[in-house]
Order: C-alpha cells, then structure tokens, then sequence
C-alpha cells in the first residue's frame, strides 16, 4: 500500500510524514539549455496510469528527498531509493 | 554565544500550581539538557557516526544520515562543544535553548504512544538505544528508545507545549503524572 513507505534511513513510515514532489524520470536540462528544452521540461509531462517512479520528500523523518517507484492505480510499492543514489545510478548508465 | 532562554522552562506554565507524586506511567521534563545538533560534511557521515557513538557522557540520536543530535544530561554545554570539536569532518551548533527533552516511561508506555506516533514501536522493529525522526503528536520530533518501557522524546521549544498537553492527555487514561527533573 502506498500508505505506508519504507524509506531506506528510517524504516516503514505513514504517507502523511512525506511531501510528494513530482515526477522523478523526466531529467533536468543544464542551466544553458534551450528555452524549448526547458518548456518541455516544465510544462509537457506525461500523466501516466501504473507504475512510474517519483520524488518523495520525508519531510517529518530524515528530511532526505527519496525516489519511490510505485503504482499508482493498484498503491503498490515496488522500491524506495535514496534520491542521491537514483541521480548517481542515472549517471552511471 | 546562544541566549539561554532555559532559564524559565517553556513548559513552567504547563506544570505550575500542581503538586503530585509520581505514578508508574510518568512523564519527565528535563530542565537544562544540552541538545547539540551536528551534521557531517560530505563523505565523513560513518566517521561522525562512529564518533558519536563512542563519545562518552553524550548520546547520539539519530535523525538522518548526515545528522545527528547529541544530548547530554550529565555535563555542560562547553564539555559537550569541546568533545565535537575534536570530530574531524563534523559541524555542530548548539541546539538547547530550541529543543525540548522529555523521558516518558512506565509499563503503559507504548500503549500512550502508540496513540502520538504511527511507526511500530515493538522491540524486535524499535530495539532499545534506537531513535529516529518522526512525527509525534503532529509535531516534528526526534524519539528514542532508553529502556524497555522508556523513551526520549526532543521536540523544538515551540511546539513542546502543545506536544506536552497532547501527552498528557494520551495518558491520562493509564494515570500518566508529570514533572521537571533536574
Ligand atoms: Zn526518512
């Protein structure tokens, strides 16, 4: 259930302690980066039904920012990553 | 140097004008804890923590993996400013005049808090000497296991008032008391 999160430094914690903060997949251009690249980033973004991954700040626990992977049309949660460890993961691919 | 706001508690006006004996479920408030609040520079987080961890007359709690608070009971803000200096890699301010200690024990214990925090404070998944950041009475705190049926709670001074009155209340059925130790 994604009521309940387990978040790597903490354990297993109630949705209310968190801040969900959008999508984590779409990556953020550089600074330079053209004025198209930035709309897209900001304004055109899927609104996807199943599972998807997105950032999940814990606000009232470690205060890290997290990656949950999870469901969300059946609330099923398949993983729970610290978001420093998501971004160092993308760049090693 | 930090102003020492600790010289009337936040919570005197809570307590005053009550006289009682202590029951078995009771709830103490530590007068002047000293709260330090110490954070590890990138790369250094395990070398802090095994520091801390070692540290005598200090207990570490922890809050995330780069932070931590250091609470002491026993010696002076100074012994305790000292000690984290000799830390390589570590930041530290002092936190105790914006924090506020509580020790809530008693063979009820868990069945009060069980009603103030919503993680699972069995001991085989919250074992003794654990703590952790979490949310206690809707207010950000930081809880940690001292004993079988003991437990610290650190909430920020602001929100210790409300958070004191919620307890009590929680308790009131298992004939929680209270009072400041010093
Ligand atoms: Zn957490």
């Amino acid at each position: 259930m994604a009521s309940l999160i387990t978040c790597p430094h903490c354990g297993t914690r109630p949705k209310e302690e968190f801040s969900i903060r959008g999508a984590a997949a779409p990556k953020r251009p550089s600074p330079t980066a053209k004025d198209e690249a930035w709309h897209v980033y900001v304004y055109v973004r899927d609104n996807p039904k199943g599972r998807y991954q997105e950032y999940w700040h814990h606000v009232a626990g470690c205060r890290r920012f997290l990656v949950v992977e999870r469901d969300n049309l059946t609330h099923e949660v398949f993983g729970v990553t610290d978001a420093a460890e998501f971004e160092r993961a993308g760049a090693d691919e | 140097m930090s102003i020492n706001l600790l010289h009337r508690h936040v919570l005197d006006d809570h307590i005053s004008g009550f006289e009682t004996d202590t029951n078995p479920n009771h709830l103490s408030i530590i007068r002047r804890p000293v709260i330090f609040s110490v954070l590890a520079h990138e790369s250094r987080e395990t070398a802090v923590a095994e520091a801390l961890w070692n540290a005598e007359d200090v207990a570490p709690r922890f809050c995330s993996p780069s932070e931590w608070l250091a609470v002491s009971r026993t010696v002076g803000a100074g012994m305790v400013a000292d000690m984290l200096s000799g830390i390589a890699g570590a930041s530290f301010v002092d936190q105790s005049d914006g924090r506020v200690l509580v020790e809530i024990s008693g063979p009820s214990v868990r069945a009060i808090l069980a009603k103030c925090v919503a993680i699972d404070l069995h001991p085989e998944v919250f074992e003794e000497g654990h703590s952790a950041a979490m949310l206690c009475c809707h207010a950000e705190a930081n809880v940690a296991r001292t004993g079988a049926d003991r437990f610290e709670i650190i909430v920020p001074r602001s929100l210790a008032g409300s958070v004191f009155e919620e307890l009590m209340e929680m308790g009131r059925e298992h004939a929680l008391t209270r009072g400041f130790v010093d």
